[in-house]
């Protein structure tokens, strides 16, 4: 159910920053922009 | 019990994954044909500089384009239900600008022909990552994993063959390079999957997600072009480069509507299935390369067999990865992963379930606003001053060809754009 209290940026940033997910497109992210940075 | 576990109608479901499918083909075709346009540019041009124009192009398209078709509206409505997803589309626009930068120089050093299938091997992780974390391929039985696996099997096999063949391809020393950079491409794009289906377990509207999605790649590539170039060497190049900014804005423009296209196939038939779908773009890439840019033009006989048998191997793949489709209870399963997504980001049932089953939610509206013919004829007015300052490349190309595959590209457009409003009205 969509609450106050859960759409409040507070909350929605914890839930996104404890959230595995969030952390693995992060970590290829970077991995990439090291990849570029040696191509260019 | 959650709003979203109950079971989708039978039939609903199976119109869905029809859909789902044919926009996989749709997206292979539009995702193929957008590197045409780039292959037309002066190679002096750098690959950072002409990623931040392409990207410009895909900018104005993932605006104007679901303004056209159902009025940026509904926009607010999916980010009063899940503002969360802004962070994810951002997320996922950065990885798409990154990766879009990898490929300009993988096709520089090994060629589109090569370059293609080896960025594609990202539906390898689409794969591993929908049924690692979206319950993707659960209870699908051992027919379905046999055509999952099985084609997995074919698509690497076709990727190794046509890495060996590169190195006819490529000029010395430059093969490494431009392999690492699509295999990059390839592992960047693959994981880009993880915020979609996180955008659409959750209900999202694909041509809200790609507004969101597009701010992350415009603001990374502006700030990748501004590091590698510098501002003023970068002004310079983007003034100099005007007769061929029209070629590589269309090409970002077509590429967003093989991606919009691949937004519903992942959503419909989830990012196991939908990804190996829309790399069907290989063929396409493939076919521009060698018919209308005569690419491989006096190679010898075995690299034409390497080139065809790994594309071959790959295409094959990707049908026998579709044909496994869901099942009732592989779907159910992918409600428990929309369920999860749903308690933890505060997501109302409701909302979930209409955006799983196609169908509009309530509190939706579809109106056109006067920012959305803003968008419309600003885009509109852009492209064609653009075009009238664009010169045509002076490069041997088969016209005929190339009308040819465009005239077959609006086919697919046409057929897949009515079998879309008349199932789900673009939701």
């Amino acid at each position: 159910m969509n609450t106050s209290t859960q759409n409040q940026p507070r909350h929605l940033f914890r839930a996104i920053a404890t959230d595995i997910h969030f952390w693995i497109p992060v970590c290829v992210l970077v991995a990439g922009l090291v990849l570029l940075d040696k191509l260019s | 019990m959650s709003t979203t576990q109950t079971p989708i109608h039978a039939t609903r479901l199976r119109s869905l994954q029809a859909l789902g499918i044919f926009c996989g083909f749709a997206a292979g075709a539009w995702l193929g044909g957008a590197e045409a346009p780039i292959k037309l540019v002066n190679p002096d041009i750098s690959p950072v500089t002409v990623s931040l124009i392409t990207v410009c192009g895909v900018f104005l398209a993932r605006w104007s384009v679901p303004a056209f078709i159902r009025g940026t509206s509904h926009v607010r409505n999916d980010v009063r239900q899940a503002p969360h997803l802004i962070v994810w589309a951002v997320l996922a626009g950065c990885m798409w600008a990154v990766a879009n930068t990898l490929t300009i120089y993988a096709i520089r050093n090994v060629g589109l022909s090569i370059a293609f299938p080896l960025w594609n091997t990202n539906s390898l992780l689409g794969i591993f990552w929908g049924f690692l974390l979206f319950n993707e391929l659960h209870y699908a039985g051992w027919k379905r994993w046999l055509g999952v696996i099985g084609g997995a099997v074919c698509m690497f096999a076709g990727a190794t063959l046509l890495a060996i063949a590169s190195s006819h391809e490529a000029a010395p020393g430059k093969a490494a390079l431009g392999i690492f950079a699509a295999l990059g491409a390839g592992i960047l794009w693959g994981t880009m999957y993880i915020p979609y289906r996180k955008a659409y377990l959750t209900g999202m509207n694909p041509l809200s997600f790609i507004t969101f999605f597009t701010v992350g790649e415009l603001v990374t590539m502006t700030l990748l072009a501004l590091g590698y170039r510098g501002a003023n060497p970068l002004w310079h190049e983007l003034t100099s480069a005007r007769a061929v900014l029209f070629w590589l804005m269309l090409g970002g423009f077509v590429w967003v509507i093989g991606d919009l296209f691949q937004q519903y196939a992942t959503k419909y038939v989830g990012i196991s299935r939908g990804i190996p779908l829309s790399n069907t773009n290989q063929l396409w890439g493939l076919l521009w390369g060698i018919l209308v840019f005569h690419e491989l033009r006096g190679a010898s006989q075995s690299v034409y067999v390497q080139v065809a048998g790994g594309s071959i191997l790959m295409a094959l793949g990707a049908v026998a990865i579709a044909l496994s489709s869901a099942t009732a209870r592989e779907h159910s399963s992918w409600q428990d992963a929309a369920d999860r997504e749903g308690a933890r980001y505060g997501v109302e049932g409701e909302y979930v379930r209409a955006g799983m089953e196609g169908r509009e939610h309530a509190s939706g509206s579809t109106r056109r606003t006067l920012i959305d013919w803003i968008l419309i004829l600003g885009t509109t007015a852009l492209f064609v001053v653009l075009a009238a300052m664009a010169e045509f490349p002076r490069m041997e190309i088969s016209l005929t060809w190339a009308i040819a595959l465009s005239v077959a590209m609006f086919a697919l457009l046409a057929t897949c754009g009515i079998a879309l409003w008349r199932t789900t009205k673009f939701r």
